[in-house]
């Protein structure tokens, strides 16, 4: 019988959404639905399910083919082994959702995930359709070509979306302090899936958060600005179709209006809101131009001091 | 696709519609209250932080408003429990179609295809040229 955590957790994941609504209309934790929201976001992950078993098939034989052809024979059976393939593919997964985000290639297809204006237990379902067709899964390639089994990827995969899926959650404030020094946990994703400019593009981790602070890309959830959640220009729709495809629509209008190779390059693997002129926004320009509006409103607080600052009471 | 697949499939999608009954009935999405001047000029002020906002149009239902903005529309919207918007030139704005009491604004985008603002009149008396 094929081991599948995916499959194995889908009745955790319908009672945990059943808990959290019930917390929720109780009042007793922070969860908000939108029913046709949630309508989306369920049928995005079950299309993402007929998508990956229709592309399941290429995966497996290039994986296997590749495996063929391994440096090393490493043991399932062996407790280094999954410590390293722990390590490792939880690393690929960083690298995979880096580039999800900072390339309009990936981001086209990984966008879907983000478009909700919510976050709760059923965001985490809101799946890619197109994931496959991206080739995103080629990155997992070298770990069977290191002697991994693919069975063992495969595996390792699945413990890693399962998961992610608790984390997607307004139900939890903040994890113990040692847990969120290590771990990806619903305050760090919860920054993730903000669309506040001091949020965009941060805290790509899949379980371990470490990889964000190793790497620079670590951003903490502030008290002081809740995530407003969504993508910089949100949908006014919620039809799936839409959902899943609309930014290879806008890449193709771009392509098809782009006037050199360079253009179209640019279009199809700058960062999102690239444009020839610049007169479209990448997350990092939304991001200086937060930033410099932070250091001026510093600036007019440092030169108009408070009411009764200037004469203190001795 | 094998039988179990579709079992799956199937029962995946019976424990979806159970799932959006179940939410609908909680009545936990964000509460939506027609936008008033204040709030419509916050979401705007949220959206395009930079942005002056010369002469703000709350729709008569207020689920939208628009915003004129040097030589830019600003429209925002109602979606759901949220609110979508964008930016538009002004002049395609002003030459929108209003029909019906409804202004259609088309953005020509996949993901908004269009926003539809209930206004009493388009161009509104008001509205610098």
């Amino acid at each position: 019988m094929k081991f599948d955590p995916v499959t194995l957790a889908t009745p955790f994941f319908i009672l945990a959404i059943i808990l959290e609504i019930a917390l929720g209309r109780l009042g007793k934790a922070k969860a908000v639905y939108e029913p046709k929201d949630t309508l989306t976001s369920l049928t995005m992950g079950m299309g993402s399910t007929v998508a990956g078993v229709l592309i399941g098939g290429v995966i497996v034989a290039a994986s296997l083919w590749v495996f063929q052809h391994r440096l090393f024979d490493i043991p399932m059976t062996a407790v280094w082994a999954w410590v390293a393939i722990f390590l490792l593919e939880d690393l690929t997964y960083y690298g995979f959702h880096r580039i999800s985000h900072e390339r309009r290639f990936w981001w086209a297809a990984h966008v879907n995930h983000h478009t909700s204006q919510h976050y709760n237990l059923s965001t985490a379902l809101r799946q890619t359709w197109t994931g496959g067709v991206a080739g995103t899964w080629l990155l997992w390639l070298p770990l069977s070509l290191i002697g991994f089994p693919p069975a063992m990827v495969a595996i390792q995969k699945g413990i890693s979306l399962v998961y992610q899926f608790w984390i997607h959650t307004e139900a939890i404030g903040r994890m113990p302090r040692w847990f969120e020094a290590v771990f990806n946990t619903p305050s760090h994703h919860r920054v993730h899936h903000a669309r506040n400019p001091r949020y965009l593009d941060r805290n790509y981790a899949g379980i371990l958060i470490v990889w964000d602070r190793l790497f620079g890309t670590f951003e903490p959830e502030l008290d002081e600005e809740p995530c407003r959640y969504g993508i910089v220009k949100n949908l006014s729709t919620f039809n799936p179709l839409r959902v899943a495809f609309h930014e290879w629509a806008a890449i193709g209008g771009d392509l098809l209006s782009s006037r050199s190779p360079r253009e179209a390059a640019g279009y199809l693997f700058g960062p999102p809101g690239w444009s020839p002129d610049g007169s479209r926004e990448t997350s990092d320009m939304l991001r200086v131009q937060w930033k410099a509006s932070q250091a001026r409103e510093t600036e007019e607080m440092r030169r108009t001091p408070a009411s009764g600052a200037e004469y203190p009471v001795a | 696709m094998d039988k179990g697949f579709l079992i799956q499939f199937a029962v995946s999608a019976a424990a979806v519609a159970g799932l959006v009954v179940l939410s609908a009935w909680a009545r936990i999405a964000r509460p939506t209250p027609p936008l008033d001047e204040a709030r419509a000029r916050a979401l705007f002020a949220e959206e395009f932080p930079r942005q002056h906002l010369e002469s703000v149009w709350i729709a008569q239902d207020g689920a939208g408003a628009l915003a004129r903005s040097g030589p830019s529309a600003l429209v925002l919207w109602r979606s759901g429990d949220g609110y979508v918007a964008r930016a538009t030139p002004w002049s395609r704005a002003l030459h929108a179609r209003f029909k019906d009491g409804l202004l259609r604004i088309d953005f020509g985008e996949a993901a908004a295809p269009r926003a539809v603002l209930a206004m009493a009149a388009w161009p509104p008396g008001d509205a610098p040229a």
